[in-house]
């Protein structure tokens, strides 16, 4: 699972990013420095990370996820994790993971509609 | 005693001292019946001991022929001229059986029977040692009965029951054991655990089976598996040693049962009861995008574990973007379970999900707080209908009376 | 099959965690865990076997299918010989950690588990075996 394997779609002016399946801690990081890269060049205000595939979350890919979510929101953005697998969403809680208060959906649709519903709520203000 | 009558009866004469001595030795002689008969078979000689075992005198018996000892169906069998002749052909002849006594009762002796030659090699008739056995007869046949009821009692038995010696193989065992093992009682003596068994298998067997020798103590209760011909059954087994008169231990007692079924039996109440555990936590998609589930009974750990996996398979499955955990039959609420459901709440959350915990009776609450347990992250309605409410809300749904859109 | 029943593989590199969690997840799937617990089980070996490549630079992990009379399981063993744990209570604690990390693999790991032990010699290595039954 290289680096280069990361899909980055822009969409409706947000980013999504479709992480691998099981990927190594370098995927991971690379992960990371992709997502903020192209978070700077789209300009983009929403991030939605889908990782309906994922079937590991260990403590290194948890606490990158989360610091990625607390970059991406330094950098002006709010991030939606999507389609956490019941099995994981059971082992990461069990395994004392706290996720801190990333937002959370269902599955990328119910994630994108957040994401709108918050920037036209950033609107009003 | 096959050379000496022969060289007395060859040479009165030279020999004569000899013949005395020997002649009292005969004569001194009361625990057998040692009996001269000439080549015919009459006798010629007759000791005390003949006298006590057979119960005539000398005078009586001399010049009888020796088919007078022999049991009626015996002499029309021709036995006792058989036995002459086997003793010429051979030079001795030996025997157990039936002989009869003076006064026509039965004893069980040991005949044997040489024929005397002379130098020539000429016949010169016969001398006949007798020995009553009739006491060890009676004890060798006794032991045969109590044996064999023994086995009869054995074999009636339910029970697997099985001897066996040092070397792990089997000395004896009953009906039940060999047809468990799809044998014969037969085609099991005499052979080893290793034998009959998969070497695994017979490798554990005699391992209990070293310890009740070594230690001289029984090994109750061996729960274990045994592989027959017939397949896999579950036994249990009692073991104890195997002991001599002496009392050294000289191999091992086993009685098994088969507990195939209880422990089918077993397997099945465990798997009801994880029905039951099922039913008794449903998870109910009541409106598009809300799940109910309602708790009912206490909350064991491994209970509560397969709740929230159930619920949360159930939440992606169904697509439901909240979920009412309605507690309401739940009797008492401990720390652990508190717990559980902090967790089920948060990996719910990691799904995208929430929940909304209902049902929080007055006392629970009371339990909760006195515990110092923080539900404070957690929406808490008291009733179902609230909690419904606030799914609506989250949903983005609202609830309208129809009067009043009229 | 047999090579799933028992065997060791070594954990040299990065690369070496994830051939080790899906060398975990075939072993475990073979033993007839269910999605959670097989989930539970690779979670917890990724752990493990990061802390020896964080910790210790090197070592071995080795799984064995447990049989009993009433019930199967799988054991892991994770073994190095780096610098060990001079206070293995504490590294158990949720949060602790020398390194850079969260701190959560060895509570983690413990709680994803049905038993764990850790031995630990400093200056010699460290050996944690965990154990998962399958509850029939
Ligand atoms: N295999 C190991 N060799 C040496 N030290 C270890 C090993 N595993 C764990 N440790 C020590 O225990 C601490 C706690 O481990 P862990 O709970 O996995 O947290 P983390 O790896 O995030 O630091 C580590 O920081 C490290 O000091
Ligand atoms: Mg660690």
């Amino acid at each position: 699972m290289s680096a280069e394997s990361i899909s980055v779609i822009k969409l409706r002016g947000l980013l999504l990013v479709t992480v691998p399946a099981d990927p190594d801690d370098r995927t991971v990081s690379a992960l990371q420095e992709r997502v903020l890269e192209a978070m700077a060049e789209h300009e983009s205000g929403g991030l939605v990370l889908d990782i309906s595939t994922v079937q590991t979350l260990d403590s290194f890919f948890a606490r990158t996820v989360v610091e990625t979510v607390q970059m991406v929101s330094l950098m002006g953005g709010r991030t939606v994790l999507a389609g956490m697998r019941a099995n994981v969403a059971v082992t990461v809680t069990q395994l004392g993971l706290s996720m801190g208060n990333t937002l959370t959906a269902l599955d990328v649709d119910r994630a994108i509609d957040m994401l709108n519903a918050e920037a036209s709520k950033g609107l009003r203000v | 005693m096959r050379r000496e009558p022969k060289a007395t009866s060859k040479s009165k004469a030279t020999v004569l001292g000899s013949e005395d001595s020997f002649r009292m030795l005969v004569e001194g002689v009361t625990d057998y019946a040692i009996v001269m008969l000439d080549p015919e078979g009459h006798v010629v000689s007759w000791n005390p001991g003949a006298e006590r075992i057979k119960g005539y005198t000398r005078d009586e018996i001399v010049g009888k022929h020796f088919s007078c000892f022999y049991p009626p169906e015996a002499i029309k069998r021709g036995v006792p001229e058989k036995e002459l002749k086997a003793a010429i052909k051979h030079g001795r002849f030996e025997d157990e059986g039936w002989r009869v006594r003076k006064d026509g009762k039965q004893f069980w002796a040991s005949v044997v029977i040489s024929a005397l030659r002379d130098k020539a090699g000429k016949l010169r008739g016969f001398a006949k040692v007798t020995r009553e056995l009739t006491e060890r007869r009676r004890n060798e046949e006794q032991i045969r009965i109590l044996n064999e009821q023994q086995q009869t009692i054995l074999d009636a038995s339910p029970t697997m029951i099985f001897y066996k010696d040092r070397e792990n193989r089997f000395i004896r065992v009953n009906e039940s054991f060999a047809r468990a093992n799809g044998r014969s009682k037969e085609e099991m003596e005499g052979k080893t655990c290793w034998d009959i068994y998969p070497r695994e298998t017979a490798d554990n067997y005699w391992q209990d089976d070293k310890e009740v020798m070594s230690t001289g103590q029984p090994k109750l209760d061996i729960v274990e598996r045994m592989e027959t011909q017939k397949g896999t059954m579950y036994v249990q087994s009692d073991k104890i040693p195997y002991r001599d008169l002496e009392g050294n231990v000289i191999g091992v007692i086993g009685f098994t049962l088969d507990i195939t079924g209880r422990k089918q039996a077993e397997e099945r109440i465990q798997q009801q009861s994880r029905e039951i555990m099922e039913l008794s936590t449903p998870v109910m998609q009541v409106w598009q995008g809300v799940v109910v589930a309602p708790l009912i009974g206490s909350l064991d750990s491994q209970r509560t574990q397969q709740f929230m996996e159930r619920l949360l398979d159930r939440i992606v499955e169904t697509n439901s973007p909240v979920a009412l955990v309605d507690i309401m039959g739940v009797p008492t609420v401990d720390t652990q379970t508190a717990q559980h459901l902090i967790e089920t709440v948060a990996a719910v959350r990691l799904l995208g999900a929430q929940v909304v915990l209902t049902g929080v009776r007055p006392a629970i609450a009371q339990t909760l707080v006195h515990l110092g347990i923080d539900l404070s992250g957690i929406i808490t309605r008291s009733s179902l209908s609230a909690g419904l409410l606030v799914a609506f809300e989250v949903l983005n749904l609202q609830v309208v009376s129809k009067s009043a859109s009229r | 099959m047999n090579d799933l029943q028992q065997g060791e593989f070594p954990i040299e590199s990065e690369n070496d965690i994830v051939s080790a969690r899906r060398l975990v997840r075939n072993a475990a799937v073979a033993a007839g865990f269910g999605l959670t617990d097989v989930t539970r089980i690779v979670t917890a070996a990724s752990e493990l076997t990061r802390n020896i490549y964080v910790h210790a630079k090197s070592g071995v992990m080795r799984w064995r299918f447990l049989k009993s009379e009433s019930k199967v399981g799988l054991e892991l063993t994770f073994e190095d010989s780096g610098l060990g744990i001079p206070n293995v209570a504490k590294a158990m604690e949720a949060g602790y950690s020398t390194g850079n990390g969260l701190g959560m693999g060895l509570p983690g790991a413990k709680r994803l588990t049905d038993e764990m032990t850790v031995h630990s010699e400093v200056g010699k290595g460290t050996t944690v075996v965990v154990r998962k039954w399958l509850t029939k």
